[in-house]
């Protein structure tokens, strides 16, 4: 006991300076939301402000139209995440259950696309949408997303998949199910926590995605939550850094506290086969 | 004995267990859209940069190698491929060097790891678009909050401006490019040591091993693997990414914080030279798959999956 | 209830044949144990016949039907799994009722056969509990009753006890006997563990790399084992082997090991003049007698076990294990005699391993 209260210190003292320089710009997060728009650009800066002006983040809500942007993030992560888990899930399946001829070459397939990055082939991707005329369009995001988080998706169901053991299948069939009707009544039930664990990572990587969205999307009308902060940063003389931090606390801290919450299955994820 | 009923007949696909051509059918509507979602960019990046393109995106015609030679004698290509460099080296280092004990101390019981574990995976949570915002706010050279702290606990005494100066941007760049790294490296190390064998400690333990002898003879070597797919991951990620540069600093100032991804989104996007930035994706594209293969190298030989025959 | 009939099959695995041609008939009512050593191919068998693997050539036959390319589903098995395969979001009673549920039985029906099955098993109390929240033992016996409610053709086993503690095997072994006895399902059960084959098989079929070493009912195989592989299988501890050569003059036969001993054989034993030649003998066979009457061994080691004493002893150059039910005062290096009945002698031929049969 008493060791590992020493443990404990010495760990959180060697950690501290860590710990500090990750909360620190959530603190100035914070902190310049609710900041009165005056006390912004203050000489020498300081951290103290004069009063909590929750009003800011109604503001910005109007002024930035980030409602928009929430709504084209939620549509565009949605759609992309229920693309790759429609996609991913009968391959995954396929993956984890059958023998088939060239298995070992897509296995490699997909280590190989879970590496491709989309800023390599982003002048390409470009070209592919102006040629399909899906430029400005939501659903050119839909696409890229969903065919750049297949791999992780299927590599991580996969994972989950193989724990479910097949006898509980091989036993359906015995006790007279179908192939179909195993596939329902036995492992789909079973593999619902692997599916929505992955779900919500590929949606998470598809509501932070930048590059691709900064490049497809050309109208603000269209703009994801990370382009229209971006967009309010970039090229102004005048930044209204009170609605840009209060934009960054609306779209992060919800993604934040459900990361926190699953990152226990990422870890779990990874040791069953993802880098393995 | 009952009458038993007459046989039915099955083509036998259903037959077995798992085999046949139904997993085929499986993989392959996925397969179609990654193939032709990746392989057509590729292909078209290919054509495009043998080809003379206009501002505006039109091939000209058959251009040989000439983008190519453009890019090569281009300065700016030079240093951007050097900072590139330096810039993974550095990131790639330094977020090994911090995860390894991170990641160690995590995997020990002491008060509040949960906590800790939670605050360190943070940033990973966190767009880097968005990571970069804050810190470009944060690195205000007359507002910024770090230079209020700084100037309130008396280490300067004037605000720094410190993405003014493309060194010191680029230095700052790399240290949030290492913080940002931590999380998904430290997650690896934490999956290769929780399949840590106890028992190895344990007998060293008998044997009187210090805690240093077991970091060094039995850590470090059994974690070798893990650490070898964290540097090639990271390289390949840090290598490929965007965001912070280019949200803090948009490669400047004058150029002075352009990595190789940042100038190509500066040719492409910006300066409408479609045929060098095709060049340069190409180039980029096929130092990836370097580093890729390597990466499936790594995996495919510490893949213990269980013996699989293809069945005829 | 059916009979299953195994016809020369063969199992290929990509490029690797791991059953060579296995003919086994199971009549109805019977229950055949599939003993061997571990990849001999038991389960290989076994899921073939319950269709969870391709018959890669020859036929199996439930009752009069080919079952070859009929679907598991539609053959009309139930099948005990080795880690039982309970459906773990579904309780005990759904996990027993779900073949009944998918046959469109009425609900009063799957009730009942539930309920009886339950009761048989001594279920009763569980019936409401996942599948998690059960002891070893009683998921055991859940993935049992879910075979019973079935009234299925053909009962098989894989292995279904050897995730339980050597007590709780005991038990079971005898419940699923019992149950046997009762119902008379034709059942296929598989086991490496030979007294779960000796004391539960109406016939003990041996296997070994995938083909069958002997059929029999147990007491058969353990008396006149065809083979040393079968005659070192079975039983435990198992039988000694003493080899050496087969000498023969003026009608009698004895036997010359390495160092020089000379053992008598029986005088019609089927041996020639100089032929490699392997003694078995239990070692519940072997007594201690007066040294005039048998031969000297030397004690080596002696293991009390409670029941009985086995005695390991240097005899003949070869060591030689011997079981006693009298707690004889021996101690290592003692010089003692020992013998045995001249028909308990096992001869089998040195080269080939195959039974030497006397006239
Ligand atoms: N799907 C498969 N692919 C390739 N080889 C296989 C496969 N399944 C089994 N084998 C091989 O077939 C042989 C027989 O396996 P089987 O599982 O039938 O053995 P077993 O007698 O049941 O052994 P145990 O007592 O250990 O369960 C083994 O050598 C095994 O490696
Ligand atoms: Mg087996």
């Amino acid at each position: 006991m008493q060791s590992k209260l020493i443990r404990s210190i010495v760990y959180w003292v060697i950690l501290s300076p860590l710990v500090v320089v990750i909360l620190f710009p959530f603190g100035v997060m914070f902190v310049t939301a609710v900041r009165p728009r005056d006390e912004l650009f203050v000489f020498p800066p300081t951290w103290w402000f004069s009063e909590f002006r929750w009003g800011n983040f109604a503001e910005m809500w109007v002024k930035t139209s980030f409602g928009q942007a929430l709504l084209n993030s939620v549509y565009v992560s949605v759609m992309s995440t229920l693309l790759a888990l429609a996609l991913s899930i009968p391959a995954a399946y396929a993956l984890s259950r059958y023998r088939f001829p060239g298995k070992g070459a897509y296995r490699t397939f997909l280590l190989m696309t879970q590496m491709m990055s989309p800023i390599v082939l982003v002048l390409g991707l470009f070209r592919l949408m102006v040629a399909l005329g899906m430029v400005n369009n939501l659903n050119s995001l839909v696409l890229t997303y969903a065919a750049f988080n297949m791999a992780f998706t299927i590599w991580m169901l996969q994972s989950y998949f193989n724990t479910i053991p097949r006898d509980l299948e091989e036993a359906a069939w015995i006790d007279g199910a179908t192939h179909f009707s195993s596939l329902i009544r036995i492992f789909l039930p079973l593999a619902v926590p692997a599916m929505a664990v992955t779900g919500i990572f590929s949606f998470i990587n598809a509501w932070n995605e930048f590059v691709l969205a900064l490049t497809m999307i050309r109208s603000s009308d269209d703009f994801t939550l990370p382009v229209q902060i971006y967009s309010q940063v970039a090229g102004r003389y005048q930044v209204e850094w009170h609605h840009v931090m209060a934009g960054t606390v609306l779209a992060t801290v919800p993604v934040a506290i459900v990361f926190s919450w699953l990152q226990k299955y990422l870890i779990r994820g990874m040791a069953l086969g993802a880098v393995k | 004995m009952p009458a038993l009923p007459a046989p039915n007949v099955h083509d036998g696909s259903e037959m077995t267990s798992f085999s046949g051509l139904k997993p085929l059918a499986m993989i392959l509507p996925g397969l179609f859209l990654a193939m032709f979602i990746i392989g057509y960019p590729v292909a078209d990046l290919a054509y495009t940069s043998l080809q003379e393109v206009s501002r505006f995106g039109k091939l000209q015609g058959f251009a040989g190698f000439a983008n190519f030679a453009e890019v090569f004698s281009d300065p700016l290509f030079w240093s951007s491929l050097y900072r590139t460099a330096i810039w993974t080296v550095c990131v790639v280092a330094g977020t090994l060097l911090l995860s390894l004990p991170i990641a160690i101390m995590l995997n020990e019981d002491f008060y509040g790891r949960g906590l800790a574990r939670v605050i360190i995976m943070l940033p990973w949570a966190i767009s880097l678009t968005m990571t970069a915002v804050v810190w470009r706010w944060t690195l205000n050279g007359r507002s910024g909050l770090l230079n209020a702290t700084l100037m309130d606990v008396g280490i300067i005494a004037e605000p720094i401006e410190w993405l003014a100066e493309a060194q010191l941007a680029f230095t700052v760049e790399i240290l949030v490019g290492i913080l940002v790294s931590i999380p998904f490296t430290t997650t690896i190390f934490l999956g290769g040591l929780s399949s840590m064998p106890q028992e190895s400690y344990e007998a060293s333990m008998v044997d009187g091993a210090t805690r240093w002898d077991q970091f060094i003879h039995i850590t470090l070597p059994l974690m070798k693997p893990f650490i070898n797919i964290a540097i090639v991951l990271n390289v390949i990620y840090v290598f490929n990414s965007l965001p912070i540069i280019w949200v803090m600093t948009e490669g400047g100032p004058a150029n002075g914080t352009d990595i190789l991804v940042t100038y190509l989104y500066k040719l492409a996007f910006r300066f409408g030279q479609l045929g060098k930035a095709a060049a340069i994706s190409l180039i980029m594209f096929g130092v990836l798959l370097a580093f890729t293969i390597l990466y499936v190298m790594l995996v495919s030989r510490g893949d213990r999956q269980p013996e699989e025959v293809e069945e005829g | 209830m059916a009979s299953v009939t195994i016809r020369n099959v063969e199992k290929v695995f990509g490029s690797i044949k791991v059953i060579h041609g296995v003919d086994i008939e199971v009549a109805e009512h019977e229950f055949v144990v599939l003993v061997g050593p571990s990849g001999c191919g038991k389960s290989t068998l076994l899921r073939m016949i319950a269709g969870l693997e391709t018959i890669s050539s020859g036929d199996i036959m439930i009752g009069e039907r080919v079952v070859n390319k009929v679907p598991a589903r539609d053959r009309d098995i139930a099948m005990v799994f080795q880690n039982y395969a309970l459906y773990p979001h579904m309780n005990i009673f759904d996990n027993m009722g779900f073949s009944l549920k998918l046959r469109k039985r009425p609900k009063s029906e799957i009730d009942r056969k539930v309920m009886e099955a339950a009761e048989t098993l001594n279920l009763r109390p569980y019936l409401q509990r996942s599948p998690a929240q059960l002891s070893g033992g009683q998921r055991q016996r859940v993935a049992m009753g879910r075979a019973l409610v079935r009234d299925a053709q053909v009962f098989l086993f894989d292995e279904p006890l050897s995730n339980l503690d050597a007590k709780l095997r005991v038990t079971m072994r005898t419940e699923i006997k019992a149950l046997h006895q009762r119902l008379k399902t034709t059942s296929v059960y598989v086991t490496h563990d030979q007294i779960e084959a000796m004391t539960m098989a109406d016939r003990i079929v041996v296997m070994r790399d995938g083909r069958v070493e002997q059929v029999g009912a147990p007491l058969e195989l353990y008396d006149r084992p065809g083979n040393l592989f079968v005659a070192d299988f079975l039983g435990s501890p198992s039988m000694n082997f003493i080899e050496g050569n087969a000498r023969r003059s003026d009608g009698a036969a004895l036997l010359e090991t390495a160092n020089g001993s000379q053992i008598p054989l029986p005088e019609n034993a089927p041996v020639v003049d100089g032929q490699p030649v392997v003694l078995g003998l239990r070692p519940e066979h072997l007594s201690l007698t007066d040294p005039e009457e048998g031969f000297a061994a030397t004690v080596k080691v002696v293991e009390p076990t409670g029941a009985n004493v086995e005695v390991f002893f240097d005899f003949a150059g070869q060591e030689v294990c011997a079981v006693f039910n009298e707690r004889y005062p021996l101690v290592a290096g003692q010089k003692m005699a020992i013998s045995w009945l001249p028909d308990k002698v096992h001869l089998f031929d040195g080269v080939s391993g195959q039974r030497l049969e006397s006239e």
